[in-house]
């Protein structure tokens, strides 16, 4: 079975190398991420799997190879091939981001937060908040709309975050081991709620993580080691 | 402490290196400017000190035999005579051009003892001693429109007796019978060395309230920089928290790091104090320089400085880490700030009600000057610290107003950020909003001052291009006539005007000058009709009469018998004719008084003095807002790299660098507009208390355009050192800030 | 755990006498339970006649403890087979799986291949489970955790051997 497979991807990265002065992150990647799939990235640490998530969502733009990024219904572009104000839209609108922690502006509320992409976006400040609250509502945080991130636990910040990321409905959500710093129970909680409304409103996740429980809720995982996609094993025929 | 967990409080990481590069700068220019103004007052000081016995008045020089009611003059005055313990000291104020030549005349008998100032002997009569400057003037210009004043050159005034390199002093000699023709010859014993008179009050407040608004600023910056990079110190002190470190040994590491940088920045600021001051000591005040020997600070005072500054810096930084209470876990809960509340406004009011009770005192006890003065500069210290305190408060509400009224990303952004932390935002621009203040106190109580405007000529006053001097009542109109004659030969000379009494100046009751019909259109009178003889009242000469006089029909035919006492110059203008006028009038030999001119009046009066001060004082506000900037861009650096992490994230998710920038601005914008409006109106607020607590009648009225240009400046500059930090914006947001550490 | 095969596999480096073959096997993987003679003789035995291994020389006609043994291609191919099997997720899982690995390091095979061939099996196994959580009552919930949890563990141990394949191969060498 080949990785890369026959249905259009929405998101396709072919021969992607990146290198940080003398450092070679990525090494020749090549995945292609289908529309509504929850993929998984695994592998040993400083393997590259930050840096290949940066690639795929436009922030970093590799130094060599290219990333096709195809919207349900459009065109595929070619996201290395765009301009930093291009790739900075871009990312507002069709692409969601959850890190580990510390991604909420702490001096405003949790509310605010989450509607600040929807003001980025030009949304008028009322929808975005009542747009947010209903957000916050489905994520289990209906009490917590007017607490500043200081005074949210671990994992009440971390469904905030995914409030955010979620709250302009991106076709992709990218996430870096989004549950890594909380514990099993509350990990759980976060994933299922998380994918629950991802798979909901069809939402691609690219999703990194090194907890093989967390992976499972994923469709697919794909492992970098050194910079490239090692492949699952099969028997040779 | 121990030497290794010194070593690493110092070195913690590279980027500490940059904060202690940042406060030691700080803390240079703070000292720096700490001992400049200490050299300026100085300089100040010793520029009077030098300069006191130009303020010598003498005694009278006659007694005016009274009746038996001892209140009625009975008879002529009887001069007093000369001794060799006393001398004879004529006061003048020579013009030439727009500058005043302070002029002392003396006559000495042979061996007098008394000791002129900054020369070995008396002058005899017709020659002079003059200042360098003077006499390089004199030098440089044509006899004619100068030198002629004075007679001979017998020597320069030493440097002792003269106030600044650029002062321009002149003591010539003259006869006794010359001197007691004049006014105001005074009988001098000895040189007074006091150099203030009546009004050192008055300047030694306006110098206090001046160096309050300079040194405000420098603090605050002294205090911005120890606080740069508090949040990466906060992380680092919180994992040495962890790893056992004890509340003490944290704050005691937060002294020492920043003591050292802070010492550092010290002893640099003192070299460059040394370096500067040369250069800062060029700077006219009042249009003279202070000698270089005189601007200085004295060694004792710059080691003061170096140490309390250092452990001022110290403290602060060990209480403020105490304070914090940074725990093993790091402070990030204790970021929120004490929500100020409405005490704040408790200092400014107490600061107006000293300076309204001062003004009140000043109307109702005269005497109790010490008091009242304490008031006012209290009251005023107090009003500028409660501004600062106010501020934070303002500050909020405006950020809750704006945070509900936000539509913007990032209005939200800045309004919530200001909204938690407004003690930090404000402070930011606190030594703007202090600086604007200051700028507003000085427009205002220089507006009271108002300006002497040039006169213009109109029928009726003493034409603007005209000199006039009055004749003094020894000469025959035949001597006065043939002085006026050589005179109008001179070039740029129109013509000359002799005016004529029935009795000699100072005698008589009559103030009526009569002239000749023909001469009235030179005076610029208009046309005198048919009549010979006009006269017009004295008061047609004073440079401050603004109703104009009226020419009248004289009951005379003639001019016979009646005493010459003015002769009245009209020039083409120029300055250079104005000058040869008063040089021909005061050589003539004939004038009891300096050919003196109309406009005069502004350049001697007191108000250029004030107009000088108010010019020191906006070199100082120039300094404070420059200050002023230094800090905002400092702590809008401070904001950035205190926050990277999360910018860098949310730039990561795609706001655009713009959105970040519009932040910056707003949060410095904010604060500054908040507090802005309260300053311009309590900067006049202080400004008229204090000029109704001075008296003499003045009033507050609409500042002059230089007001509009500092503020506009002090807005430019916090435009600019905003804008400065934007390249912050894009480098310290990249990817890489995301990273962990 | 697998005996035959493992002794199949160890055949797979060099041809060998029972007897060697019963103490390579003991210091790789009998550390705690040696094999006992008469069970190695017998499992030769056994595969001789399912023509994985053949005798080798002239005694031929000795007693198995005379002959030396090599592996056959059909011996090879079986080898291979099972060491690229991914095993269903179980309890007995661990040593036959530290079996494979040293038998690929031995044989100079594919050591890393194997390990994620059975990561990815028990990532499979892991997400069936998961599914069957989303709308399980607690109990199977638990039920499931519990597989969740075991099924981890291995794969931790997978995670930490195939980031230490040539650390071990090195070792496994010089031995
Ligand atoms: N900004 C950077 N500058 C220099 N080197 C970098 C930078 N970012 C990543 N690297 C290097 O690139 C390699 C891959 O890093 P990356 O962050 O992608 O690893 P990762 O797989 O996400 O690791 P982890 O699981 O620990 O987060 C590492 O060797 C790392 O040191
Ligand atoms: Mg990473």
């Amino acid at each position: 079975m080949s990785l890369i497979d026959t249905t259009t991807p929405i998101l396709s990265a072919r021969g992607v190398h990146h290198a940080f002065g003398q450092t070679e992150a990525l090494r020749g990647i090549d995945v292609d991420v289908h529309a509504g799939e929850v993929l998984a990235v695994m592998g040993p640490s400083g393997s590259g799997k930050s840096t290949l998530l940066h690639c795929l969502a436009g922030i970093l733009a590799p130094v060599r190879g290219t990333v096709a990024y195809a919207p349900p219904g459009l065109n595929p572009v070619n996201i290395s091939g765009l301009g930093e104000t291009e790739r900075s839209r871009l990312r507002l609108t069709d692409f969601g981001f959850v890190f580990q922690f510390g991604q909420l502006l702490p001096e405003l509320t949790a509310l605010d937060n989450v509607s600040l992409p929807l003001l980025l976006g030009g949304t008028k400040r009322a929808e975005a908040r009542q747009r947010s609250e209903e957000l916050l509502e489905r994520l289990g945080l209906n009490g917590f709309a007017a607490k500043l991130p200081g005074e949210l636990s671990g994992g009440q910040a971390q469904r905030a975050a995914i409030a955010r990321a979620l709250v302009t409905s991106p076709a992709v959500l990218f996430a870096d081991e989004p549950t890594g710093s909380l514990d099993s129970l509350a990990a759980e909680n976060v994933l299922t709620l998380m994918l629950d409304l991802v798979r909901e409103a069809g939402t691609t996740v690219v999703m990194i993580t090194h907890d093989a429980r967390t992976a499972a809720y994923a469709d697919r995982e794909v492992i970098v080691r050194d910079g490239i996609i090692s492949a699952g094993y099969r028997v040779p025929a | 402490m121990n030497p290794a967990v010194l070593k690493m409080a110092l070195l913690g990481s590279r980027s500490s290196w940059g904060r202690m590069a940042g406060i030691g700068g700080g803390v240079a220019i703070g000292v720096c400017l700490v001992l400049l103004l200490w050299s300026a007052a100085n300089g100040l000081a010793q520029r009077d000190a030098r300069g006191a016995w130009l303020r010598e008045m003498g005694q009278t020089s006659v007694n005016v035999p009274l009746a038996a009611d001892g209140r009625t003059v009975n008879g002529p005055p009887e001069p007093i005579p000369l001794t060799p313990e006393t001398i004879l000291l004529g006061s003048l104020q020579d013009v030439f051009r727009d500058q005043v030549i302070s002029h002392r005349d003396i006559a000495a008998l042979p061996g007098a003892t008394v000791k002129i100032p900054g020369i070995a002997a008396p002058p005899a009569p017709g020659q002079y001693y003059a200042s360098p400057a003077l006499q390089r003037l004199i030098e440089s210009t044509p006899a004619g429109e100068l030198g002629d004043r004075y007679g001979k050159f017998a020597g320069v005034i030493d440097d002792s007796a003269l106030p600044g390199p650029d002062a321009l002093v002149v003591i010539s000699g003259a006869t006794e019978a010359q001197l007691r023709q004049g006014p105001a010859a005074m009988l001098v014993t000895e040189f007074t060395t006091n150099p203030y008179g009546e009004s050192a009050g008055l300047y030694r407040t306006a110098l206090l309230v001046g160096g309050i608004a300079v040194l405000f600023p420098v603090l605050l910056l002294v205090s911005i920089a120890t606080g740069l990079g508090a949040a990466q110190r906060r992380e680092r002190f919180a994992t040495l928290r962890l790893i056992g470190a004890s509340p003490r040994l944290v704050a005691g590491m937060a002294a020492v790091e920043t003591a050292i940088p802070s010492l550092a920045g010290a002893l640099l600021g003192v070299v460059m104090a040394v370096a500067f001051r040369p250069a800062a000591a060029q700077i006219p005040v009042n249009g003279t320089r202070v000698f270089l020997a005189d601007f200085t600070f004295g060694a004792g005072f710059a080691v003061t400085a170096v140490v309390l500054v250092s452990a001022a810096c110290a403290l602060v930084a060990a209480r403020r880490t105490a304070r914090t209470g940074i725990g093993p876990l790091g402070a990030t809960r204790a970021m929120t700030e004490k929500t100020p509340t409405v005490w704040r406004a408790v200092p400014l009011l107490a600061g107006l009600a000293g300076m309204a009770t001062g003004a009140v005192l000043t109307k109702v006890d005269t005497d109790g000057i010490p008091w009242t003065s304490a008031l006012l500069i209290g009251g005023f210290a107090l009003t500028s610290v409660g501004i600062v305190t106010i501020g934070p408060w303002l500050t909020r509400m405006v950020s809750t107003i704006g945070l509900h009224r936000a539509r913007r990303a990032s209005t939200v952004i800045a309004a919530s950020r200001i909204r938690q932390t407004p003690v930090a935002t404000f402070r930011s621009v606190s030594g703007l909003v202090i600086a604007v203040f200051m700028v507003s106190v000085f427009a205002g109580g220089i507006s009271a001052i108002g300006t002497v405007e040039t006169p213009e000529a109109r029928p009726g006053l003493l034409l603007p291009t005209s000199v006039y001097a009055l004749v003094a009542p020894a000469y025959t109109p035949g001597q006065v006539a043939s002085v006026a004659r050589s005179t109008k030969e001179l070039a740029g000379i129109r013509d000359t005007t002799i005016g004529y009494a029935k009795t000699p100046l100072g005698q008589g009751d009559t103030m009526d000058i009569y002239i000749a019909a023909n001469d009235a259109p030179s005076l610029g009178f208009g046309d005198p009709g048919s009549d010979k003889i006009v006269s017009f009242d004295a008061s047609f000469l004073n440079a401050w009469t603004s109703t104009p006089v009226s020419l009248a029909a004289a009951p005379l035919v003639s001019l016979e018998g009646l005493v010459p006492v003015v002769m009245v110059v009209r020039t083409d203008g120029t300055p250079a004719a104005i000058d040869r006028a008063r040089t021909a009038l005061d050589a003539s030999g004939v004038t009891a008084t300096p050919g003196t001119s109309p406009a005069d009046l502004a350049i001697m009066s007191n108000t250029r003095l004030i107009q000088g001060l108010a010019a020191h004082a906006y070199i100082g506000v120039f300094v404070a807002v420059v200050v002023a900037g230094i800090s905002l861009a400092v702590s809008t650096a401070a904001a950035i790299l205190d926050r990277k992490r999360v910018l860098g994230l949310m730039r990561l998710m795609g706001m655009p660098v713009s959105v970040l920038r519009k932040v910056i601005v707003q949060e410095a914008a904010v604060p500054l507009l908040a507090v802005l409006l309260l300053s311009v109106g309590l900067g006049f607020l202080v400004a008229w208390l204090m000029i109704s607590s001075f008296g003499g009648g003045r009033t507050i009225s609409w500042p002059s355009t230089e007001y509009y240009a500092a503020l506009s400046f002090s807005l430019l500059l916090a435009l600019a050192a905003v804008a400065a930090t934007f390249g912050l914006v894009r480098s310290n947001t990249a990817i890489t800030a995301t990273r962990f550490e | 755990m697998n005996n035959t095969l493992a002794l199949l596999g160890l055949l797979g480096r060099e041809p060998s006498y029972g007897y060697d073959l019963k103490h390579s096997y003991d210091r790789y993987f009998g550390v705690q339970k040696p094999l006992a003679f008469g069970q190695v003789y017998s499992t030769l035995a056994r595969m001789f006649r399912d023509d994985l291994i053949m005798a080798l020389g002239e005694e031929s006609g000795g007693g198995p403890d005379r002959k030396k043994y090599e592996i056959t291609l059909t011996g090879r191919d079986k080898v291979r087979q099972w060491l690229f099997t991914p095993d269903v997720p179980s309890e007995t899982l661990q040593s036959e799986l530290f079996a494979k690995t040293v038998i690929a390091l031995l044989l100079d095979d594919d050591a890393d291949g194997l390990l994620d061939a059975q990561r990815a099996e028990h990532m499979a196994r892991m997400r069936e489970l998961t599914r069957l959580k989303r709308d399980a009552d607690l109990l199977q919930v638990l039920m499931c955790d519990h597989g969740l949890f075991h099924i981890e563990a291995d794969l931790r141990w997978i995670e930490l051997t195939s980031a230490r394949l040539t650390q071990l191969k090195k070792e496994l060498q010089s031995a």
